[in-house]
Formats: structure tokens, C-alpha cells, sequence
């Protein structure tokens, strides 16, 4: 027996750490795991953030920081007037809309971030201290990024939209036709709309007044194609993203979030991902 | 116990550049992972005992520095160290300082590449044949062109 176990001791140390392995993988979102890992990529953050600071030691990151903080005011005023033209019907609506558009930026750099085709995420040097809580939006200085998903107290953990589990509620800008945009780990979808919704190749992708996570009117993506599936009774509508979060060194928080909102069940994906 | 803490202070440095240098010259999801090299490097030099135990342990740590799905990391690198190991010839490091660690890292950074992929990106892909080329041939192969430093310039202070 002995000798048996001499002889295949690698075979079983390997089968007792892969079933070790798989089998945390279903325990991620056990409160401890969470707080392990909390803490564990809070305190890495600060050797990340050292590296990425290097690496940024000649683009007068401040100046940087600055000019795409405007950037991203910018594109979202542009984006509310955008929406006072197309709804000009709905003016007492519009108002309200717009009180609620009142973002406050809070820009962070990327410190580190995660290549993954399903779940990419990044981390940024904002964390409790700075007013950051889990939930919060994310924006490029183009677009919908993401949102906070572990916050520690310098850094957040923020999941990219390209998540194969995200499920953005939508609206064409133009048509306020809505729809539920899914990443399927190549490209953006909006699947199983009727063929008559009207969606034309250009229209501007907003996240929609129905989201539970996302506050309505953030810019996500533009209309690039549009595909009848075989029966012809359903469509699919393809959506380049404007974010470009896997290139940018800054974003900025939204501090939008709405504690109705995070306690309602709607917030399924963000309570699986957390 | 003392031999895991030179790879585990090598580990530090390597997971900050995995995580911020790296991404820059990812493209479509393949990367080279520099963490895989440092396991496969060790597996060769001490063992395959030496190199699970290793591999386990620097991809619970990456798992949890980097925000991704605890287990996946662990589960791939304790392969590769397995792998790796293979090829472990007491008092010879000749599989180190020649063209053979760029072979074994293809191998095991393939393999656990692809492993890696069907835990996370199972919904992803619906073809086997594209899921291990493009999550596990490909990658390998990136991760491998980062072996040649060690291959080209022998340092010996690795070894020591």
C-alpha cells in the first residue's frame, strides 16, 4: 500500500489540488472569499499602482487626468443635448431627466487590470475612502465601462462590460426602441428583437430608464449591424461599444447609486458577480 | 520550504507587470503569462511535487491580486507545474538552458491556457477545435517567445 501510494504520490497530490481548486471556484461569492480577496488585491493594488505610475512618469498624468475629466463631461452634456433634441415632445419629462443627469466624476487610474475574453477587470486607485461604493457606474471618456463590484479602502475592483454575464437594458437614441445588450465574449448583441424594432445601422446605444444598475442616457455603443435570424421573425443587432477601456489609464466613477435600487432583486447579476 | 521563497519573491514583481505591462501587448484575449513561466522554470529545476505545490499556491495568489475567478487560476498552474515537472532530471539543468524550456512552456502554457478557458469561457465558445487554438495553442505560444531571454542569455543567477 505504501509503496503503491511512493509510486503514484504525484498522481494524488495532483488530484487532491485540482479538486481543491475546483472546488473553490463555487465558493467565490462566500462572504470570507470576498473579504480575503478584498484584501488581498487592496494591499497588491499599491505595488501595481507603483508600476503604473512609472510607467506614466513622462504624460504629466495630472494634466492627462484633467483634460479627459473634462473630456468626459463633455461627452456627457453632449449626450443630454443630444437627447433634448430627439425628445423635444416630452419636456416635462426631459426636465426631470436632466436633474437626474447631474453626475459627479470622480476620476482614477487604472492600476492593474485582467485580460479576460469573459470577465475582464480592472483595478482603480479609488477606493471607501475616496466615497466609492460597490455598484457605482464606470465610465471611459467615451462611454459605459463598467461598474465598482469590491471596494477596499484605496482601491475598487471594477468589472469591464465585456462580461459575458452583464445584461445592459438599452434604448436606441433615436427610435426609443429598447433591448437587452449582452457581450457573448466577441461581440456586443442585442438578440431576439422583433425584425420590425426600428434600429438603423449608426443609431447611438444609451442605457435605458429601466436599468437597475445603470443610470439612463450613459452613451454604450453605436449601431453596426443588423442580422435577421433564419426564421426571419427575430432579429440581432450587432453594437460597437464606445469605451475603450482596454487601452485607457483613466476613468471615472459615477457617484450614482441607488440603495432602493442595490436592494431589489433586479440586481442579480451584480449580486452573482460580487 | 526555503526554496519556495525565491519564486515567491520573484512572484511580486511578476504579477505587477503581468497586470499592468502586460495588457498592453495583449490582443483578442492571448497573452503571455509570465507567472506560467516562473512555475514551469521551478517545476523543471526542483520537481513536479515542487512544482504543483508552487503552481497551487502562486495561482491562488494571482487569483486573488487580480480580481479573477478564485480556483481558475489555481486549478491551471497547479497543470503547468505538473507538466513542467515532467521534465525534471536531478543534477542536469540542460532542459533549462536550451530550446527544450521553450518547448515544455508551449506545452504546459497551452494545456493549462486551454484548461483555464474551459473553466471560464465555456459559454464563450461552442467549438472545441477554435476554443484550444485560439485560448490554448496561441497563448502558449506567446507565453513561450518570453523564454528566450532565459534560453538566449543563460543567466546563471536563476540557478544559484
Amino acid at each position: 500500500m505504501s509503496s503503491f501510494f511512493n509510486d503514484f504520490k504525484e498522481y494524488f497530490l495532483l488530484a487532491f489540488l485540482l479538486t481543491i481548486s475546483l472546488v473553490l471556484i463555487p465558493l467565490n461569492n462566500n462572504p470570507q472569499v470576498k473579504n480575503l480577496r478584498t484584501f488581498a488585491f487592496g494591499n497588491f493594488a499599491f505595488v501595481n499602482e507603483a508600476l503604473a505610475s512609472a510607467e506614466n512618469f513622462f504624460a504629466l498624468p495630472q494634466k492627462l487626468e484633467r483634460a479627459k475629466k473634462l473630456n468626459a463631461e463633455l461627452m456627457l452634456r453632449l449626450n443630454l443635448l443630444r437627447e433634448y433634441g430627439i425628445q423635444n415632445i416630452q419636456l416635462k419629462k426631459l426636465l426631470r431627466y436632466a436633474e437626474r443627469n447631474k453626475f459627479e466624476l470622480d476620476p482614477a487610474r487604472i492600476v492593474s487590470r485582467l485580460v479576460s475574453l469573459g470577465r475582464g477587470s480592472v483595478i482603480i486607485n479609488k477606493g471607501k475612502n475616496d466615497g466609492i461604493l460597490a455598484a457605482m457606474p464606470v465610465v471611459d471618456e467615451f462611454g459605459l465601462a463598467g461598474f465598482v463590484i469590491h471596494v477596499s479602502p484605496n482601491f475598487a475592483l471594477v468589472r469591464t462590460i465585456q462580461n459575458t454575464k452583464l445584461k445592459i437594458s438599452i434604448t436606441n437614441q433615436r427610435s426609443r426602441e429598447n433591448g437587452i445588450l449582452e457581450f457573448n465574449g466577441e461581440k456586443f448583441l442585442i438578440r431576439n428583437i422583433p425584425t420590425s424594432a426600428d434600429f438603423k445601422v449608426g443609431d447611438r446605444i444609451v442605457t435605458s430608464e429601466f436599468s437597475s444598475l445603470f443610470p439612463p442616457s450613459l452613451p454604450v455603443g453605436v449601431v453596426v449591424a443588423k442580422e435577421r435570424s433564419p426564421s426571419g421573425l427575430l432579429s440581432s443587432v450587432t453594437v460597437k461599444p464606445f469605451s475603450k477601456i482596454n487601452k485607457e489609464d483613466f476613468v471615472f466613477v459615477l457617484k450614482f447609486v441607488n440603495q432602493a435600487q442595490v436592494d431589489s432583486l433586479k440586481l442579480n447579476l451584480f449580486r452573482t458577480e460580487e | 520550504m526555503k526554496k519556495f521563497v525565491k519564486p515567491i519573491l520573484i512572484f511580486i514583481p511578476l504579477a505587477a507587470i503581468q497586470l499592468t505591462v502586460i495588457p498592453l501587448i495583449s490582443f483578442q484575449g492571448i497573452f503571455p503569462d509570465l507567472i506560467l513561466i516562473l512555475i514551469v522554470f521551478y517545476s523543471i529545476k526542483e520537481g513536479q511535487i515542487f512544482g504543483m505545490i508552487l503552481g497551487f499556491a502562486l495561482g491562488f495568489f494571482f487569483d486573488l491580486i487580480s480580481g479573477g475567478l478564485i480556483g481558475s487560476s489555481m486549478f491551471a498552474k497547479t497543470l503547468a507545474g505538473f507538466i513542467g515537472g515532467y521534465f525534471y532530471k536531478e543534477n542536469d539543468l540542460s532542459n533549462i538552458y536550451s530550446f527544450n524550456f521553450l518547448f515544455i512552456t508551449l506545452l504546459a502554457g497551452s494545456v493549462s491556457s486551454f484548461i483555464f478557458a474551459l473553466i471560464s469561457y465555456s459559454n464563450i465558445f461552442t467549438n472545441f477545435l477554435s476554443l484550444f487554438f485560439l485560448q490554448g495553442l496561441l497563448p502558449g505560444v506567446y507565453s513561450s517567445i518570453f523564454t528566450l531571454p532565459v534560453v538566449v542569455l543563460k543567466p546563471k543567477s536563476l540557478i544559484e
